[in-house]
């Protein structure tokens, strides 16, 4: 089960254009500063939004292919998101939410179990707490038994303490999934924790792997040479901002 | 005392709340998660009923309600018997009399509704029109609620429009504001009163229900 | 100089306010829907010769009563009926009431096809006439002049699916006219308007003749210019203009 990617959009502040492939039970990591990009591939991978130019296949099947005007609606790519909040039904309680989809309702009590929260699994949302909410959401997206996950900023709404443990949690869940996982950050230190693969992203575009080795070297023409990379200007303010905070992000971890 | 009129405005207002509703929850996910052409003209046009004079809303029902109107003749066609000076004829001039007030809720009720819900549904495999029912309507029920109720008040209060296509006729179309009004033409002025002193209570009850209904959504159900 | 010039504007201005004076009279007459055109024509005959405009409101009598009752400042009342302007005699808000027009109910059709028949009996019991507009039998002297010839006629019971109720006997011809209804008791007047003439109407015998009546108000402050309208509504050549209008 393998995912490949390559699609072109254009955006606001600068041009997508990202090429990349998840193979299935690896977690891949796209990790950048806000406004970057990420949650823009993810909805379009999602079946939210269209590129404007490019291809997307699962497996063989083509989800997404602009030149054969092929488009999959998100109702039948088969896949699980987990929005930063929202995701959950405010009017079901969370064993209905989790039903919601489920392909069988058998499972719904086997499901919360797994995920720890059958204790809840009467209560609303709004009664529960923000970890146990996105808890909740990833059963949720699971109940559909998935062939692809996808993952924008999860934790990011959440406190330090919960976020460290909702990871440890999605760590463990990750080495049980035998679907690729995609998973959206602005934190590297996270990224670098849950992920098989990570893909550095800034100003629409991915940061190659010796660019990455060629900015934590950390000199001034490195920089250049990755901005050169990229297609874009160092002097392209946006672009070179966002390249600092990659670069101090990754020094930082190192 | 003949306490018909007061019947029959209830039962007009019931059934033009039940049709109405059911017919303006599609009109209002038009208008709100549908893009198309011409939708601020559309829009405007539904809004029309709320800002003619209803004598003027009336007199262009009249003409398109006779047997030799568009609609009175379709309607002759399909039921055999006509639209105008009847009870179906008032119910339909109060449809069009009160559409603006069914959507003006339910739409604000509808935009409430943060998108990443209905994104969620799709995702999680349900059609557009399964999400409407399954994920919008149960969000949505204060408005729903609020739009019900504003459209039984405002057809008890209706006047103008059934003046023109309703022909007050007794038992069928003479409802309570017209038997107050002829009450009073012909100097009944106690049987006006006594009809007043029925209706208030109910239009006041009712909006202290909208009152209630809305004040939930404030401060959070 | 300017002493001069100050008094010859001051001579103009006190002649011209003593004249407005005189143009300042002005009538102030609440009249019958069914009345206007009628009264229109009278009121510009009547302004051509005294030069005291007529200003009038035209709305249903019950209406008009009602407003007087509150102290609508009009100096004349023209009824479509006795009834109201002798309640305002009682009341003692108006002088003793006078009649000045007599109408008559007909009944009016648009449909070419009911203008050979018998008689208003036949066009009213045709099967093809599903509606018949009637104006409110109780506070509309035109309906309950209708709804006496047909109780005359021995018709009111059986025919009672087919009535429609407008508020006014012009409500009615607009009913008949636009075909809402396929006939109608109109007044005569309206019969034999432009729009009349292009439908036919049969006259109706059983109904008895619509005696309107008009009274001075106590409260106006032009009695003299009412009492001089009053009294040409009443002349010959007023006359003529009502009957051209169908009243007599």
């Amino acid at each position: 089960m393998e995912l490949n990617v390559s699609i072109k959009k254009k955006l606001p502040h600068f041009d997508l254009d990202v090429s990349f492939s998840c193979r299935r039970s690896r977690l891949l990591a796209l990790v950048g500063p806000s406004g970057a990009g990420k949650t823009t591939i993810i909805r379009i991978l999602a079946g939210l939004d269209r590129p404007d130019e490019g291809r997307i296949t699962y497996d063989g099947e083509t989800w997404v292919d602009t030149d054969k005007k092929i488009f999959l609606p998100p109702q039948e790519r088969h896949l699980g998101y987990v929005f930063q909040e929202y995701t959950l039904f405010p009017h079901l309680t969370v064993a209905g939410n989790v039903a919601f989809a489920a392909a069988d309702t058998r499972d719904v009590d086997s499901l919360l179990k797994r995920f720890n929260i059958r204790h809840l699994k009467d209560r609303k949302p709004d009664m529960i707490s923000g970890g146990e909410r996105q808890r909740c959401a990833i059963c949720q997206a699971m109940a559909r038994h998935p062939r692809l996950l996808l993952l924008d900023e999860p934790f990011s709404a959440l406190d330090a303490v919960t976020r460290q443990s909702l990871r440890a949690e999605l760590r463990t869940l990750k080495q049980d999934l035998s679907i690729p996982v995609i998973h959206v950050t602005h934190d590297i230190s996270e990224a670098l924790y849950l992920a098989d693969d990570v893909l550095p992203m800034v100003g629409g575009r991915i940061v190659r792997k010796w660019m990455v080795q060629f900015m934590l070297k950390g000199r001034p023409p490195a920089r250049q040479r990755v901005a050169e990379g990229m297609n874009s200007s160092e002097h392209d303010s946006r672009a070179g901002e966002d390249l600092s905070v990659l670069y101090d992000s990754l020094k930082a971890v190192q | 005392m003949d306490l018909t009129p007061l019947w029959l405005s209830l039962k007009l207002a019931f059934m033009t709340t039940v049709v109405l509703v059911i017919l303006a929850a599609p009109l209002t996910y038009l208008l709100v998660y549908v893009r198309f052409a011409g939708k601020t003209f559309f829009e405007a046009f539904l809004t029309l009923p709320m800002v003619l004079p209803p004598t003027v809303l009336g007199f262009y029902l009249l003409l398109v309600m006779t047997p030799q109107g568009n609609i009175g003749r379709f309607w002759q066609a399909v039921t055999g018997s006509p639209l105008i000076f009847t009870f179906a004829g008032i119910v339909a001039a109060s449809l069009v009399y009160s559409l603006p007030f069914a959507i003006q809720p339910m739409k604000a009720a509808f935009e409430k509704i943060d998108r990443r819900l209905l994104e969620s549904s799709y995702v999680l495999g349900l059609s557009p029109l399964s999400t409407f029912f399954r994920v919008i309507i149960p969000n949505a029920l204060n408005g729903l609620a609020a739009s019900a109720i504003l459209v039984f008040i405002h057809t008890l209060g209706e006047f103008g429009v059934i003046l023109m296509v309703g022909g007050s006729i007794p038992g069928e179309t003479k409802v309570a504001s017209i038997a107050i009004y002829e009450a009073v033409e012909a100097l009944r002025y106690r049987d006006a009163a006594v009809m007043c002193l029925i209706l208030v209570p109910i239009s006041y009850l009712f909006l202290l229900l909208i009152n209630r209904l809305t004040r939930r959504q404030i401060y959070g159900t | 100089m300017r002493k001069y010039v100050t008094a010859i504007i001051s001579a103009l201005v006190i002649l011209g306010s003593s004249f407005s004076a005189a143009a300042g009279e002005k009538l102030l007459v609440a009249v019958a829907a069914n009345f206007i055109l009628p009264s229109g024509e009278l009121a510009e005959m009547f302004e051509a010769r005294t030069r005291i405009p007529v200003e009038a409101t035209y709305t249903s009598t019950g209406k008009l009563y009602g407003q007087i009752v509150k102290g609508a400042p009009y100096d004349l009342f023209f009824a479509a009926d006795e009834k109201r302007p002798n309640l305002l005699f009682e009341k003692g808000l108006c002088d003793a009431p006078f009649v000045y027009a007599q109408g008559q109910v007909v009944v009016w059709t648009a449909n070419r096809e009911l203008c050979g028949a018998a008689g208003w009996q036949a066009v009213v019991k045709n099967p093809n006439v599903l509606k018949i507009a009637i104006a409110n039998t109780e506070s509309a002297p035109y309906g309950t002049a209708a709804m006496i010839a047909l109780r005359k006629a021995g018709l009111w019971d059986m025919l009672k699916a087919k009535y429609v109720f407008p508020q006014t006997v012009a409500q009615a011809f607009q009913y008949a006219e636009t075909k809402s209804a396929e006939a109608g008791f109109c007044a005569y007047s309206s019969a034999l308007s432009d729009k009349g003439k292009g439908g036919c109407f049969y006259p109706v015998p059983e109904a008895p003749a619509i005696v309107q009546a008009a009274c001075i108000l106590k409260r106006t402050e032009h009695r003299a210019a009412a009492e001089q309208f009053a009294a040409f509504v009443q002349s010959p050549e007023a006359q003529k203009i009502k009957e051209k209008y169908g009243y007599r």
